[in-house]
């Protein structure tokens, strides 16, 4: 059964994340390949920029600290589009799902401390070639009030 | 250290899924949906197992553009689609070119497959400020 597109316009959040040091540092180290150890996140992978998780050559280069990896936004701005996923009242078939698209865009680096919020809501429902396509726009911004990423989710649903 | 770009300049950045990096990704990404952790759910799903998440790949195709300019708080925009699904022993390969400078902006475009000559992103486009 089609998605209703009664449901272009329902909007999601506001959800609120602060960047953790650690977190920001384990997922770059993670993402670039080093393989965990109890209580280690690995040793880091000769390309990871040290900009990623060293204070010391961070503190030396052009941002001061350590700055998140881009798609560390993943890890916050992906909550609207979870939040659509899982609303009882669109009923989306979470067996079916795959991300079929994903656009992200930056309008500025992310650093431990930082307090983002984010916001989005359902800007496409549409039948393809017999799937259901989902599109979740999403905006977070800083504790200034200022847009630091904004991205477009897409999910496909696949016939039963 | 100044360094120029050149449209048709190429790169290329290989990544191996190792057999537990959906697992050690969705402890660093919060991603715990069970088709990425549980080889059960993974066969339900008509594969071998568990699948890599799509935005870890889409994390190595921006990785790839970031080594490629040489600081990754330079990268202002990604698009992908997702054509196929990295599984775990898979080895991705990136070749990306630049196609456009201008406007203090450089873009390219960058294409992944796995060891079988397999796409598994399309149309992937990443935009990187240039200073």
């Amino acid at each position: 059964m089609a998605l209703d597109p009664k449901f272009v316009g329902r909007a999601y959040g506001p959800f609120t994340y602060e960047i953790g040091r650690e977190k920001l540092r384990e997922f770059s180290l993670i993402l670039g390949g080093s393989v965990p150890s109890a209580g280690t996140f690995g040793e880091p992978p000769e390309h990871v920029s040290p900009l990623l998780y060293s204070q010391e050559a961070a503190q030396a280069g052009p941002y001061g600290d350590v700055i998140a990896f881009p798609s560390f936004a993943v890890v916050f701005a992906i909550r609207p589009f979870s939040a659509a996923i899982a609303d009882p009242e669109l009923g989306v078939d979470r067996v079916r799902l795959v991300h079929g698209e994903q656009e992200l865009e930056f309008l500025g680096v992310m650093r431990p401390g930082d307090v983002l919020t984010t916001t989005g809501s359902i800007t496409e429902l549409y039948r393809k070639a017999g799937m259901d396509f989902l599109v979740v726009t999403t905006e977070t911004r800083n504790a200034k009030g200022e847009p630091v990423v904004r991205g477009v989710w897409t999910a496909v649903i696949r016939p039963a | 250290m100044a360094r120029t770009f050149q449209v048709g300049d190429t790169f290329t950045h290989v990544r191996q899924c190792d057999r537990l990096r959906p697992v050690y990704y969705a402890g660093a990404s919060g991603d715990y949906n069970p088709i990425h952790i549980d080889p059960e759910v993974g066969r339900q799903a008509g594969f071998n197992g568990v699948i890599l998440q799509g935005l870890c790949t889409l994390g190595w195709a921006v990785e790839a553009v970031a080594v490629f300019v040489g600081d990754p708080g330079r990268v202002r925009r990604v698009k992908v689609r997702f054509s196929r699904p990295v599984l775990p022993e898979d080895t991705v390969t990136f070749q990306g070119r630049v196609t456009a400078i201008a406007d203090g902006r450089l873009t390219t475009e960058v294409t992944a497959t796995n060891q079988r000559g397999e796409p598994v992103l399309r149309g992937a486009v990443v935009e990187t400020s240039l200073g």
